[in-house]
């Protein structure tokens, strides 16, 4: 089963290499490229959100400090791909100061804490002119200089692919073992000697090193970045949804809850112009409600029916027992 | 003295927001303490509330410190049926997923908003907005602000007391307490948890509506103030309703004097550094003891 489904990835990615030699049109690669980048992302985030199911509600924190990243320091007089690089080792930086701060709470109050951070960057963004650009918005280099689109859907598979086998790889070592057990019940998790606050803090860290590069190839491919679109709460919400949609904490969830949501977001564009949003609430009402393990979720559900027992995540909680929920609790007090 | 009445005027407008504030926060406290969830519809809600009025407003020419009564009532019929007919259904109500509900609830209020009305920015004119009262030769009230604050004020009162005095009060804080055991009391948990999503969506409808005219108007309008909730909410000790009041004003305040004496520009972000700050050091909250 395992090698049917590297096989069928492998293929799968080579395939999505050789689109650019029949695709003509740059209009078609350009939502090729929103695809995968956000498939990539999706699979970042889904290291934290979905194999250690914490959810981060502030990856616009780094998917903002990667795109500008790139575009300040390389208006310092960086050459861009290093200036890439760099925003890539600030967003670790950030990634590490709000995973020590954030790591510390558990359920709401984690997500609650990852959107206050993301919203500071924001605004200190918004509100330093003369550093950033503020409101009125910063320039970006582009990264490639020729046959550009080409080469950022290119860059955007091999990000995704990047990020797919590092994720396979997580999935099978011990590293993925320790988060998922985390994920089930963190209590336990260490009780039996899992150090959880730094197995979620490096989980963390990959996942904000991808979501950086994604960030810059987004902001070069459009050349102009504004805080309010870069750095919002409805960048960390989309990139939250596209897992989530696919099915969190699996490893094909990712791509598929990408290709769901941007083709119908393509799809519904025209017919609902500025309220292209709507499209992504309806979706996520409906797999809330009809698919609570998200696409590929139920899908691998539907096919261990007549195998194991499932063993899914996010199933239907048993409830907790008072007192366990005091205990669980108990840092609140 | 000339830093002395600057100083007393940002306060006293500070008092005068925070009183809006505090209604939506204890809006929010309501349901975070009965449901535990943190609802990401708030915003919509509040928004929601808004439009209602501003349409009431313009189809009957009641004003809205008159028309937020309708804004409330449809906002809590609206909020009945979004944990009747959605939250409900969510197996286990695993927290994950109902924050992942309300936003996508949230996306379809506003973004639904969005298509029916368009995302320009509208505004109401009333007599009342360039009535000023005096105080000695430096302070001055807006009247506007100041009704709004007294209704507020009102509500915030009586929603304190609905919770501390009466039966589905006394149901809502047992279900806080313990979701286990109250159902075992003869407590109908679904409908004490809706009813309270209804308190929760009209308190924010209704500070929408009395936003109304001293406000620009538009489809994302509601975000600014469900950030805020948030800080309250956490400020208040999560779950404590008048946590979340004092905490409302305490925002209000801070908010004011930080646009004093720093810049408009800098009060959200002052706002989350204290959340984070309160989130990291005493997680329980500042000004709540007793949860709602």
């Amino acid at each position: 089963m395992r090698n049917r489904q590297f096989i069928a990835a492998s293929v799968f990615f080579l395939l999505s290499l050789a689109v650019p030699l029949l695709v003509r049109s740059d209009y078609t690669l350009q939502i090729l490229f929103r695809v995968f980048l956000f498939a990539a992302l999706g699979l970042a985030w889904n290291l934290v959100g979905g194999y250690a199911g914490q959810l981060s509600l502030g990856h616009a924190a780094y998917f903002g400090v990667g795109a500008y990243g790139l575009a300040l320091l390389s208006k310092a007089g960086i050459s861009s791909w290093v200036s890439l690089f760099l925003g890539m080792v600030l967003a670790l930086i950030s990634a590490a100061i709000i995973g020590l701060v954030s790591f510390r709470l558990r359920g709401p109050y984690f997500a609650l804490c990852t959107i206050a951070f993301a919203e500071v960057l924001r605004l200190v963004a918004k509100n330093l002119p003369d550093v950033t650009g503020g409101d009125v918005g910063t320039q970006v280099p582009l990264l490639f200089t020729q046959s550009s689109i080409k080469s950022f859907y290119i860059s955007g598979v091999l990000l995704t692919a990047l990020a797919f086998v590092l994720t396979a790889w997580i999935e099978r070592s011990k590293f993925g073992y320790y988060l998922m057990a985390i994920r089930e019940d963190e209590d336990t998790a260490m009780s039996v000697g899992i150090n959880t606050s730094h197995v979620k803090l490096w989980s963390l860290l990959i996942s904000a090193a991808i979501t950086a590069i994604g960030g810059a190839f987004y902001a070069s491919l459009f050349l102009f970045i504004v805080p309010d679109q870069v750095m919002s709460i409805d960048m960390s919400v989309e990139i939250a949804i596209v897992p989530m949609l696919g099915g969190a904490g699996t490893l094909f969830g990712p791509l598929i809850g990408s290709i769901v949501l941007e083709t119908a977001s393509e799809i519904f564009k025209n017919v609902f112009q500025e309220a292209h949003l709507l499209i992504y609430g309806v979706l996520v009402v409906i797999v809330v409600i009809f698919l609570p393990e998200g696409i590929a979720g139920t899908i691998v559900n539907k096919l261990r029916l007549f195998k194991k027992a499932p063993a899914a995540p996010f199933a239907a909680q048993v409830p907790v027992r008072p007192e366990e929920e005091a205990e669980r609790t108990a840092f609140r007090k | 003295m000339n830093w002395f009445y600057p100083c007393i005027q940002a306060i006293l407008n500070g008092l005068l927001t925070g009183a809006l504030y505090a209604l939506i926060g204890m809006g929010m406290a309501l349901i975070f303490g009965v449901m535990r969830i943190v609802n990401f519809t708030h915003g919509a809600f509040l928004m929601l509330g808004m439009y209602v009025s501003y349409v009431f407003f313009l189809k009957t020419g009641i004003n809205p410190y008159v028309g937020f009564i309708v804004s409330g009532a449809i906002l809590f019929v609206i909020g009945y049926a979004v944990y009747m007919r959605l939250l409900r259904r969510i197996p286990g109500q695993v927290d994950f997923m109902v924050i992942l509900l309300t936003l996508g609830l949230g996306l379809i209020i506003t973004d639904g908003v969005q298509l029916v009305f368009g995302a320009d920015y509208h505004q109401i004119n009333l007599p009342l907005l360039a009535r000023n009262f005096r105080l000695g030769s430096q302070i001055s009230v807006n009247a506007p602000w100041l009704l709004s604050f007294v209704i507020a004020l009102i509500l915030a009162v009586l929603l304190y007391f609905v919770v501390t005095h009466t039966m589905f009060g006394r149901a809502a804080r047992a279900i806080a307490q313990n979701p286990y055991a109250s159902p075992l009391m003869g407590i109908n948990v679904n409908r004490v948890q809706a009813i309270s999503f209804g308190i929760g969506a009209a308190a924010a409808g209704i500070a929408g509506a009395l936003l109304l005219p001293v406000f620009y108007l538009y489809p994302t309008v509601g975000s600014q103030f469900e950030l805020k909730s948030f800080v309250m909410v956490v400020l208040g000790g999560m779950g404590s309703i008048q946590g979340a009041a004092i905490a409302g004003l305490v925002l209000g305040v801070v908010e004011s004097l930080t646009s004093l004496y720093w810049g408009n520009e800098w009060a959200l972000a002052v706002d989350f550094v204290i959340f984070i700050l309160v989130l990291s050091l005493k997680p329980s909250g500042i000004f709540g003891s007793q949860r709602a």
